[in-house]
Parts: structure tokens; sequence; C-alpha cells
């Protein structure tokens, strides 16, 4: 029902609800369409520039090299993370994971130099940035995860006779694979607003980041808009497929959430 | 009154005190559980233990469960005796853990597995899914299990792993009359596993614990020989109640006796004076 809509807490059938995105969607793309903001391009205009974005600046090879970077350092970033994280049950290692979640405060610009003096060659500079970036971010989201631990689970595990660190090897690891990769979707769009910065700093490799930095140069706000359109269904399909990995490899990870 | 004998221990408390940052909580609890023998009958034992809000009754039986070591005294399980180690004694906890990312059948093999090769862990699982009603849920995740059935679960996977000895924490807590009931038949198979099978009861429900029991315990501020509160709770000589030589264990429909009525008041009076 329609009234569900607007009612607190309600579960409105899917149908209704995707009725209603859908909706939603035409309303704002009809809004752009006749009633254009002065500094905003039109619709046309930037489908227009998507189309010869396509055509003669090759955005989809451009995109294809930034996602395929930014999976490489997300990979790595996510094996580090895990690992300090893990690390944490060890009260030696915990000022490691606390340093490494609070240097998400330093600047990447400051960062990119020291980088660019420790490795040779420019893919490697934008690759440990993008990689130094997410790790420390996702240190930050998975030390949280790992400090909901409750005594009650892992007294649990102990009754059942296991030994320390079979007892966390079964409650954290185990226990909270699914809220890692939840952790991680969450912190993939911070790879993304890395890419930019990091792809106008080293444009050999090309790259989304360089196309926008361009794009944004030469005042084509339309082409900016037709970017930044094409990242943001990038990331929501990005967001789909973690979705989607976590219902096949975790399906109770969603049996206990508020429906 | 029924003919029973006590042989070897199973459960001994020596001593035990236990302090937090210098504030006593637990003062020289000794005690002891031993095997009752009925001759015809094979079946475990029930203690019920007792004590207000907030007196250490969790922090007891984490001692028991050797889950906390106590500040000093001793806790001896198994026979031959020897200290309680994590694994020992099984503890169901209030709100029935249980490994959320294992289906019920995998949390109950993991428990199995841990004393059992892997053929014979798997054999004993299909038993107890059986004995506990739970084989229809077995690829069922414990968050697609109802409360009954969770708790169940909680208990098979805690019997699978320990050494007759099995601590319950508030069994009876915001369950209805048709539920208690099932908890207590539950109890009542678990004992009939094997005779050594010792469950104890930490609850707030003293006629339904005390009606179960062998044995009831009542926690209460220790004092010293003039009368006086010290700081702490302990489990008094006279607050060690032995049902079964009371004429008060083993029967069906105790609750309706005069005596056991009688016995609950007594227990009420005490709690309050405490």
């Amino acid at each position: 029902m329609l009234k569900d809509l607007f009612v607190p807490n309600a579960k409105p059938h899917p149908s209704v609800f995707l009725t209603m995105v859908a909706c939603q969607v035409l309303l704002l793309l009809l809004l752009w369409l006749f009633y254009p903001l002065q500094l905003f391009p039109t619709l046309g205009e930037v489908v227009a520039s998507f189309k010869e974005l396509v055509t003669t600046q090759g955005l989809i090879q451009e995109l294809w090299a930034s996602l395929t970077t930014a999976l490489g350092a997300l990979a790595i970033a996510t094996v580090l993370a895990l690992v300090i994280s893990y690390l944490t049950a060890l009260p030696f290692f915990r000022p490691i994971a606390y340093a490494a979640s609070k240097m998400r405060y330093l600047t990447l610009t400051g960062l990119t130099f020291f980088m660019a003096l420790m490795v040779s060659s420019g893919h490697q500079v934008k690759l440990s940035v993008l990689i130094f970036g997410a790790t420390v971010y996702l240190v930050t989201g998975m030390t949280s995860v790992i400090l909901t631990t409750t005594q009650e689970e892992m007294d649990h595990a102990r009754t059942l006779g296991m030994g320390e660190w079979r007892s966390f090897y079964e409650v954290v690891v185990l226990g909270k694979l699914d809220e890692m990769l939840e952790v991680v979707r969450q912190n993939f769009a911070i790879i993304w607003t890395m890419i930019t910065l990091v792809e106008t700093l080293y444009q050999s490799e090309g790259g989304i980041g360089l196309l926008l930095y361009k794009q944004n140069r030469y005042l084509h706000l339309a082409g900016v808009v037709a970017i930044q359109l094409v990242i943001l269904a990038t990331g929501a399909l990005q967001d789909y497929v973690f979705g989607f990995l976590r219902r096949i490899f975790f399906p109770y990870s969603e049996l206990s959430a508020a429906k | 009154m029924a003919d029973y004998q006590y042989k070897e221990p199973i459960l001994t408390l020596r001593d035990v005190s236990m302090q937090f940052g210098g504030e006593v909580i637990l003062r020289d609890i000794s005690l002891d559980v031993l095997n009752v023998v009925r001759p015809g009958v094979s079946q475990g034992q029930v203690v019920g233990f007792y004590g207000r809000s907030g007196i250490g009754k969790s922090v007891l039986a984490r001692i028991i469960a050797g889950l906390l070591p106590p500040t000093t005294g001793t806790v001896l399980v198994a026979n031959p005796q020897r200290p309680v180690c994590p694994g020992d004694v099984g503890f169901v906890q209030q709100r029935y853990p249980l490994f959320n990312h294992r289906t019920l059948l995998d949390n109950l093999l993991v428990a199995a597995s841990r004393k059992h090769a892997p053929a014979e862990a798997k054999a004993r699982v299909e038993d107890f899914l059986t004995r506990f009603d739970l084989a229809q849920h077995r690829r069922k995740y414990p968050a697609q299990l109802s409360g009954g059935q969770r708790q169940r679960a909680a208990i098979a996977q805690q019997l699978l792993c320990s050494e007759h000895l099995i601590i319950l924490d508030e069994p009876f807590s915001g369950l209805d009359i048709a539920m208690i009931d099932e908890v207590k038949k539950i109890i009542m198979e678990v004992t009939t596993l094997d005779e050594l099978n010792t469950v104890v009861i930490v609850s707030h429900d003293l006629a339904t614990t005390t009606a179960l029991s062998d044995t009831l315990w009542l926690l209460g501020p220790a004092r010293d020989a003039a009368g006086q509160c010290l700081a702490g709770a302990t489990i008094s000589k006279k607050h060690q109640y032995n049902l079964a030589e009371m004429g008060l264990a083993w029967q069906h429909g105790i609750q309706a006796k005069p005596e056991f009525v009688q016995l609950i008041e007594h227990l009420k009076d005490e709690i309050r004076r405490t």
C-alpha cells in the first residue's frame, strides 16, 4: 500500500518500493530535462558528452584501467588490514593497529612525496598510495568489528575446550568474516576518491581520474558530470557485487538483521 | 525415603574466593558434589543454585566452568579429581550462544570433534540431534531456530564435549509455563543420559529449581562468628540443602507436597534475611 511509504518502520511490498524508486528517478530526470539549472549542463549535453568520451577518449578503457588498479590495491590493502587487525589479539601488536588507524588523518599530498622516494616507478607510487590510504581506513573498520566481540562469545568457544588461538579463530576470524567483507565494501569508495588524485600525479598510465582532471581543466562540465555518473554507477555495481558475494558466501549474515 | 548412596566426588570447591580490584565478591566457598547411586536407577543429579541479583552467581558459575581462575582456592572436577580447565565443564549461558556462522549440525560437530574421532563424533551428533528433537533442523543456522530449539542445541553442544558436568545459567528466565516444562524435561533427559551427568542450575526460579534438584545451594552474604556481615558472598554449611536427605528429591508432583511448600517458605525467609 502507498500509505506504507510514509509510516515509520513500515515494510512496503517490494513491488511498491521498486515502483516508488523508479518514479523518483524519473522525476529527477524530468526535472533535469525540463528545468535545467543555469550552471549545470543539461541532460542532452551530458549524454552527448558521454558518447564522445566513450568513442574518442576511451572512457571504457580508462575506467577499466582505474578499476583494475583499484581492485589490485583493495586486495592488497584488505590482506594487510586483516593481518594488522587480527594481530591485535596479541597486546604487542595493538599499538601498530592504533597507529595505522590514526594515519587516516595524514594528507595524501605529503604522502606521495615519501612514496616517490621509496619506490621506483610511477605505477608503484600510485599503487602504494592507494594501498596505504585504503589500509588505514580498513584497519579502523576491522578493529571496530573485532572490538564488538563479547565475553559471552569467547567464553562459549572456551567452554567447548578450544584454546585461546582456536577460540579467536572460531569467534573472531570465522565468525566475523561477513562483517569484514562489509567493512571492505564500505571502504572501497575511499579508493575512488584517492584514485583521481594519484592518476593526475602520475599521468603516464591514464585512468578515469586523469580523464576527469582533463575535463575539469578545460571546463567541460558536461564531461565532468558524465564521468562522475559513470563512477557513481560503477560504485553502485560494486556495492551490489559485494552484497551478492555476502549472500553467497555468508548466507547466515542477514538472517538476524531487522527486516 | 529413597535408598541411595554417595560415591566418588564429581565437583569439589575448596576455599574459593574472588576479588576484583580489591573488592571481595566471593568468600571461602567450599562445596562437594558426590555421585549419587540409587539401586535400579541410572540417573545423574541436579544441583540448584540460588542467589540474589548481583551477588556473584555468574562469577561463581564462570569459576566452576574454569573460565575465571579464583583469587584463592581450587575447583576440582572429574574422576580422579583434577583442577578444572575450560572445556571440562559445560556452561550454557543465559542467551544460549552458538556459532552463528555454522549450521546446527556444524555447531554440534565442532563440539563433538573436540573429544572424538570424526566417525564417532558424527555418530554422537546424530544421536543427540534425535534425542533433543532437532534432527529436522540440522541444516538451519542458529538465527533460524526458535528460543527453545536454540536452548536445546546449546545444551547438546556443551554435553558433546564436557565431562558430565554442565551449568545452566538462568534456564527458566523469560519462559512461559509450557516452555518451563519443556526445559525441565530436557534437564531430566540430560541426567538420564549418563549416571554421572550432573546439571547445575543457576536460577531465580526458586520453586522450579528446588523441585528439580537433589541439592540446593543458597549464595548469600558472608558472616563472621558473631553474625556480622563480611564483604563478599558465600554458601555457608547452613545454606547447603541436601534435598535427598530431606526426602524432597526424585518425586513427581513434589511441588504440591506440604513439606515442599514449607521448605520454599523457609528458603524465601532465608533469602529475605540475607
